[in-house]
């Protein structure tokens, strides 16, 4: 195995969404990613939908997903002597990474300042939805409310009275990358200085970053931000417009134009004639934009949204489909970026996985399967704290290893 | 909230070298030549100490119009989105258009650490600034190119906007009510993840580059970055033979989802069992606070609420969850959403508030945490109040926040003071409008 995070080694106590994706750019670029679980606290994930063939704790697809090319090893944290194996595996670790409850890994012991007296130069990445400290350093909840307490849920709507919120815990797959790029700092930091160090990742403060123009027109200005359906300041047409359905399926294309040049181009290629009188003018489209949609809608209904989108696109006006997951998996831009794949796993054989938004050209990772419940608590007990095959068997029948 | 003043930074890059209170990643340099698509990538990298170059045409970025402004004015410092994903950065102007201009950058790229770009694809290989050609003179460069649709597929020339790409990546056939048009999210979202996506993929290429001496060229894709977002449902299609679609206006809301009105605006909260019951109880006591509730509701045993009785779906169950539902939709219309905010702060209940940009800016989580940051900025005469740092160290405290440039802020600084142009040079250059400065009054 080759890949950009060779060599480095985390412990992974993290569940669900943000933890693991922010582990699973390192372990899909060759860290060794082991993560902790047992079959009384496993990630969550592991028991929620789709599954492969029938519902298991390894079969969650979900699960699968944001735990590729990881290591798992079971180990009921309850016991004494499960959190006195884990205090051994640390000083062999770059990185720990949580997302507890504020305060859980404290009370296990294994707290930033616990952990750095065995390994001074641990890297230990937290992260729930509000930090580390504060009021609300407690709040438990997962993406969908981050999204309501973080404004998301109110800027999507057709108006204030109608919001129709962005799908799923959607916060879950903003703050990853925050926290990874966080996490990397603080390698390079220790690479320069050996000095490691706790990265405390607030999923709110990092979802602000997507949102942070309308905090400056905020406290700027006052005026509060509306939903406002697919209206632009800028764009007019700019919005999602109905196709011709498809064997009986609803087909739409979003597309946008800044300028007179892409709308005579849009018209164009529509088929009409010329631009009436009042919308010729960007300013003017501007200011009339229920218009603009009426007329462009009018004027989509006929084509076909995938032939229209190449042709406008030939003629440099942004557009693509609207694409549901079913059209994702046939997308040829993604399917050119070598997007999605099947990797082999270890209870269910063939199970599809998305892959990379990214490309290093000279160091492509790669991924294997995510792991089966405590598929890796033996050879990595063995391998690195030189546990027996005796002593190994002796704390699986205590239920240490669960 | 912390106030930055408005003359010097506090850190300047030092050839790799680490200055305390720089933040964990001072010392190196980035070459930013990214419009919309990728800003939020450069913004992250200044929040931690980098030096950012943003390279800017004449004229400046087209990023410093985008609306809503400050104020009247939509002038190139006017704009909300670039003091906000500018902010940090220095700018320097240089006319890649021209010869001289195209040598310049070269020369740049010959000190820089990273370089990330967001031209359409081709474009920078087209006028001699390839990863190659760079790479000969730096074999340590990263190259990051942030694209719309990737770089190999048909849509690799094409262009998005942001509400393009939001419908390239699966997010808008999601978002909207059935028989309307899908939507996006009102503060567009698609390039922000891209360009994070591309930010992380950058340092992903460092962390190699520590132990192998080389740069390389990086490509990350705004599509597929935005297919994370879709969490995890493009496995539908093949797991279950579904697809989702556009769930509705709240509160139908789809099952995962659920917002609520209150007297004043909205709350998102779920009615359950497991993490929820804590909630449902404590919002069923308080409707008692109003007046009897269903006798329905009353009699119910919530002991039974196990998550076994959850996944088997029995109808008495299910009746029970109703009941619940439309008894506490009925005490949110009564309430006002800061006195749901308190009772849930105080009793620890999994109830969210549907903010406003205006809750947003007034959070007492984000208020403790002393999240915003107030910088002044003496080109508009007033001072700004930036989103802060997006992660805590206790090592490497991001520097504090810095306003975005003004336009050719830092041409002379850089050109000059650091790429040791004479003064003959540089004014030759600025009369060829090659490169242009504050100075010169920038900038027509």
């Amino acid at each position: 195995m080759t890949g950009v995070a060779d060599g480095l080694r985390v412990l992974d106590f993290s569940w669900f969404g943000v933890g693991p994706i922010t582990t699973k750019y390192l372990a899909d670029n060759g860290a060794e990613v082991i993560k902790v679980e047992s079959r009384k606290h496993p990630d969550g994930l592991r028991l929620t939908p789709p599954f492969s063939g029938p519902p298991g704790i390894n079969r969650s697809q979900y699960f699968g997903n944001f735990n590729s090319s990881k290591k798992s090893i079971s180990i009921d944290m309850t016991t004494s002597a499960g959190r006195g194996l884990v205090r051994k595996l640390v000083p062999h670790c770059d990185v720990v990474a949580e997302s507890f409850r504020v305060g859980t890994m404290a009370r296990w012991g294994l707290g930033y300042e616990q952990l750095r007296e065995i390994r001074p130069d641990i890297i230990y990445y937290a992260t729930c939805l509000q930090g580390q400290t504060g009021p609300r350093a407690g709040f438990a909840g997962f993406g969908m409310q981050l999204s309501a307490i973080a404004g998301l849920y109110y800027l999507s709507g057709y108006s204030p009275e109608e919001l129709t919120p962005p799908h799923g815990p959607y916060t879950d797959f903003i703050a990853p990358r925050f926290g990874c790029f966080a996490l990397l700092a603080a390698l390079d930091h220790r690479r320069r200085t050996g000095k490691g160090q706790l990265i405390d990742l607030s999923q709110y403060e990092a979802t602000l970053q997507f949102l942070a123009p309308a905090i400056t027109h905020y406290f700027a200005t006052g005026v509060v931000a509306q939903p406002a359906g697919n209206r632009s300041p800028r764009y007019a047409p700019h919005g999602a417009y109905r196709c011709r359905d498809v064997d009986g399926r609803e087909r739409w294309i979003a597309l946008a134009a800044d300028d007179d040049q892409k709308w005579d181009a849009t018209l164009a290629i529509l088929g009409a004639a010329a631009s009436p009188p009042g919308l010729a003018a960007h300013a003017d489209r501007l200011t009339r934009p229920h218009e603009v949609d009426e007329y462009v809608g009018r004027l989509t209904s006929s084509h076909d949204a995938g032939q229209l989108a190449a042709e406008l696109q030939q003629a440099g006006v942004p557009a693509y489909p609207v694409q549901d997951c079913s059209d994702l998996r046939v997308d040829a831009n993604l399917r050119d970026f070598g997007f999605f794949g099947v990797l082999e796993q270890a209870e269910c054989g063939p199970m599809p996985y998305d892959g990379f938004a990214y490309r290093l050209g000279r160091t492509p990772g790669s991924q294997t399967a995510a792991p089966n419940l405590g598929e890796h608590t033996s050879e990595v007990l063995s391998r690195l704290l030189g546990m027996s095959a005796a002593e190994i068997r002796r704390l699986r029948d205590d239920n240490v290893l669960y | 909230m912390t106030k930055q003043a408005g003359g010097e930074r506090v850190s300047r890059a030092e050839d790799g070298a680490v200055t305390p209170g720089g933040g964990p990643l001072c010392g190196y340099r980035v070459l930013d030549l990214t419009d919309e698509a990728g800003a939020l990538a450069g913004k992250m990298f200044a929040d931690f100490g980098a030096d950012v170059v943003k390279v800017e045409p004449p004229g400046g970025c087209p990023t410093r119009r985008i609306p809503p402004f400050l104020d009247e004015r939509a002038g190139p410092e006017d704009g909300c989105f670039f003091q906000a994903m500018a902010a940090g950065k220095r700018s320097v102007v240089i006319d890649l258009g021209q010869p001289e201009g195209r040598e310049l950058l070269s020369r740049l790229a010959e000190a820089a650490d990273f370089l990330i770009e967001s031209f359409p694809l081709g474009y920078l290989d087209g006028i001699g600034l390839s990863y190659d050609a760079l790479a000969a003179g730096n074999p340590r460069l990263i190259y990051t190119c942030v694209t719309p649709f990737g770089d190999r597929g048909p849509g690799a020339t094409w262009t998005a906007a942001d509400i393009v790409g939001w419908a390239a990546g699966g997010m808008m056939a999601m978002m909207g009510a059935p028989g309307r048009a899908p939507l996006q999210v009102s503060v567009p979202q698609a390039f922000s993840h891209g360009a994070s996506e591309a930010a992380v993929a950058s340092m992903l290429a460092h962390l190699e580059r520590a132990r192998s001496g080389r740069g390389q060229k990086v490509v990350v894709s705004m599509q597929a970055a935005g297919v994370w977002a879709t969490n995890a449902e493009t496995a539908l299609p093949a797991l279950e033979g579904r697809s989702l679609s556009r769930s509705g206006i709240i509160p139908a809301g789809m099952s995962r989802t659920s917002i609520r009105k209150c007297a004043d605006g909205y709350v998102q909260l779920m009615v359950g069992g497991g993490v929820f019951l804590a909630t449902t109880v404590g919002l069923l006591d308080w409707l008692a606070e109003f007046g009897p509730v269903p006798g329905v509701v009353a009699a119910i045993d919530f002991a039974t609420w196990t998550p076994e009785r959850f996944r088997s779906g029995d109808a008495g169950f299910l009746a029970e969850l109703a009941a619940c539902d439309a008894a506490i939709s009925d005490l949110l219309l009564r309430v006002t959403k800061a006195e749901i905010v308190s009772r849930s702060d105080a009793n620890g209940w999994v109830v969210a508030p549907v903010s406003t940009m205006a809750d947003v800016a007034r959070d007492r989580q984000l208020a403790a945490r002393s999240f915003y940051q107030q910088v002044e900025h003496p080109g508009l005469g007033r001072d700004l109040t930036l989103a802060g740092p997006f992660a805590r160290f206790s090592g490497t405290p991001a520097p504090p926040a810095w306003r975005a440039p003004m336009l050719g802020e830092h041409t002379a600084e850089v050109l000059r003071g650091e790429l040791g142009l004479t003064a003959a040079e540089f004014a030759a250059l600025e009369a060829a409008d090659v490169i242009g400065s504050a100075s010169q009054g920038a900038l027509r």
